[in-house]
């Protein structure tokens, strides 16, 4: 019953697709190290590095910005994976109160497009001396990463059942210490899921970083937009390619730390 | 366990939401005209009843719905189609996903550079077109970029949103086609039917909840317009702003009421897919009885 015909379609949507995505990755790649690409070139007519040492150059402080944006939006990954931690537990375990509630407000802002809480937000952060502070551009990130990460840390608790660590606790271990080991350990591919979702989430984040950082919190996309915007293309792809890589290298150590962590786990539980 | 257990565990959620829910109806009063900062203090519809009549507010508006109604249903087409190409040809898993999730990690302030660089009068498309011989001067190849059209702002979104319905409903219609559409072309189904009449209805849950999610994101969102779009008419939330950081503080509520009207229409178009995708169930439901 196979039909190649309908088949060579599909793979042809399919490279097609891949394509569109991988090329326009390709020309930024090279627009960061183009010295000159004038029309009608289909490629550089010449090649620098001016774009990249101009990024990294000790006069810029873009190097600071980058580790202190990374920074700034780890701790928003890890709050938000903790918090959607517990919430989790709390609506898959319990029975409580209000129930219904918490999960309703834990998806609520999909609901309100990031601009409108934003702007109504800013005047209260204003009396609440949170405007144009770390912490509050951390709390109005952290609030739209969560939807995302409290649905992946839900799906896997109501997998992983509570049933093990009741067992554990039966036997006498306390309630943590029968979480930490029998659960955690379960949990991490989720863990690691909600942390790369909500570092990117909140990386990515320009309007609400601007408006409520109010230029006085500095994050990467702060700095890289302004070129894009004024369609400088050699900066502007320099700074994203900065970007794309910065986040992948922040992915592939967050990885490596909790896959540690893991692995570490097991060995004790063993011994 | 513990009875307080549970509530500690809330404990952070419940603040967030509070705060989340303050800032909502905060704007949301503002937009009545109640700003005591700004010595504003009569409740009123005059800002919304203003803001509904102006032109600016309606150009803007249909702008607004004009960018995210066609980027969002071209995403739904082509991310089903690109959803069955992944599970048609078995790619449900591999580098073909990897490539897929890279398109949902790059954020839309990068996604505009992709538009400047290929789209603009000297992109990389207008070049390859001079190349081949097809324009002859810069000036030949159309605005797509800064103009009313908005084509840069969708094919833009459109970067984003196929690869995000796909990896949305992938897992959904793998596991329908294993199942069901399989038995289906088993007994005898071509399979361009069994698709059509089984896999794509039975997926159709996963697909319309991205539809809805990249409809009223797109609807709300004000990177890509802010980058990439006209001067007049300006999307609905890059115009809000404009209105928001006016030097006048008394302007304030306009900005407000068009954030309510954003509110108002994302909220519209959740309760239509909750209605529609209810009705289905009951529908679903009394048929599976029959």
């Amino acid at each position: 019953m196979k039909e190649p015909s309908s088949n060579k379609l599909l793979k042809l949507f399919l490279y097609i697709t891949v394509f569109a995505i991988l090329a326009p990755m390709v020309i930024i790649t090279l627009w960061a190290f183009t010295n000159q690409w004038s029309w009608p070139s289909l490629l550089p007519t010449s090649y620098s590095l001016r774009a990249i040492k101009e990024i990294f150059a000790p006069y810029g402080n873009v190097f600071p910005i980058l580790l202190s944006s990374i920074f700034l939006s780890l701790t928003v990954a890890l709050l938000s994976a903790i918090i959607a931690i517990m919430a989790a537990r709390a609506v898959v375990f319990y029975d409580f109160f209000g129930k219904d509630l918490i999960d309703f407000i834990s998806m609520a802002p999909n609901l309100v497009p990031s601009t409108v809480f934003a702007m109504g937000i800013h005047v209260a952060f204003i009396k609440m001396s949170l405007a144009n502070t770390p912490l509050g551009v951390i709390i109005v990130n952290l609030i739209y990463t969560l939807p995302y990460t409290i649905n992946i840390m839900k799906n896997l608790t109501e997998s992983i059942g509570k049933d093990l660590e009741q067992q554990a606790y039966v036997l006498g271990a306390s309630p943590w210490k029968a979480f930490l080991h029998i659960s955690f350990p379960l949990l991490l591919p989720g863990i690691i899921a909600s942390i790369t979702m909500a570092y990117i989430i909140s990386f990515s984040q320009y309007f609400v970083t601007l408006l409520i950082g109010g230029g006085k919190v500095m994050t990467f996309s702060m700095i890289m937009v302004p070129f894009i915007a004024k369609g400088d293309r050699t900066l502007g792809s320099a700074y994203a390619l900065v970007f794309v890589l910065s986040t992948l290298i922040v992915f592939g150590l967050i990885n490596l730390i909790l896959k540690k962590f893991q692995k570490r786990k097991e060995k004790y539980n063993w011994n | 366990m513990n009875k307080k257990t549970p509530y500690i565990l809330i404990m952070p959620i419940v603040l967030l939401g509070v705060l989340f829910i303050y800032g909502v109806a905060n704007g949301i009063i503002q937009s009545f005209g109640y700003i005591p900062a700004f010595n504003l203090r009569d409740l009123s519809l005059d800002y919304y009843i203003k803001v509904i009549k102006s032109p600016t507010f309606l150009d803007s508006l249909k702008v607004t719905l004009h960018i995210s109604l066609i980027s969002s249903i071209l995403a739904a087409v082509l991310g089903t189609i690109l959803t069955a190409a992944l599970v048609y040809t078995g790619h449900t898993e591999g580098k073909i996903i990897q490539v897929i999730k890279l398109a949902i990690l790059i954020p839309h302030t990068i996604v505009a550079l992709f538009s400047i660089s290929i789209l603009s009068q000297n992109g990389l498309l207008a070049r390859l077109l001079y190349k081949l011989g097809i324009i002859s001067t810069q000036g030949d190849f159309p605005l797509l970029l800064y103009t009313k059209n908005n084509i840069g702002i969708i094919l833009g979104y459109l970067w984003k949103e196929v690869p995000f319905v796909a990896y949305f409903s992938l897992s959904l219609m793998a596991s329908i086609n294993k199942t069901l559409g399989e038995a289906a072309e088993n007994l005898g189904a071509s399979r361009l039917k069994s698709f059509i009449h089984i896999t794509l209805p039975l997926s159709m849950p996963a697909i319309a909840k991205a539809f809805l999610i990249i409809l009223t994101f797109s609807f709300g969102a004000y990177d890509l317009p802010f980058l990439l779009g006209a001067t007049v008419p300006k999307a609905l939330p890059v115009q809000a702003h404009v209105e928001y950081i006016h030097p006048d503080l008394r302007h304030r509520p306009y900005a407000m009421a068009m954030n309510g009207l954003i509110l108002l229409i994302t909220w519209l178009m959740a309760g239509i897919y909750y209605l529609i995708s209810n009705r289905k169930k009951l529908k679903g439901g009394s048929h599976e009885r029959a």
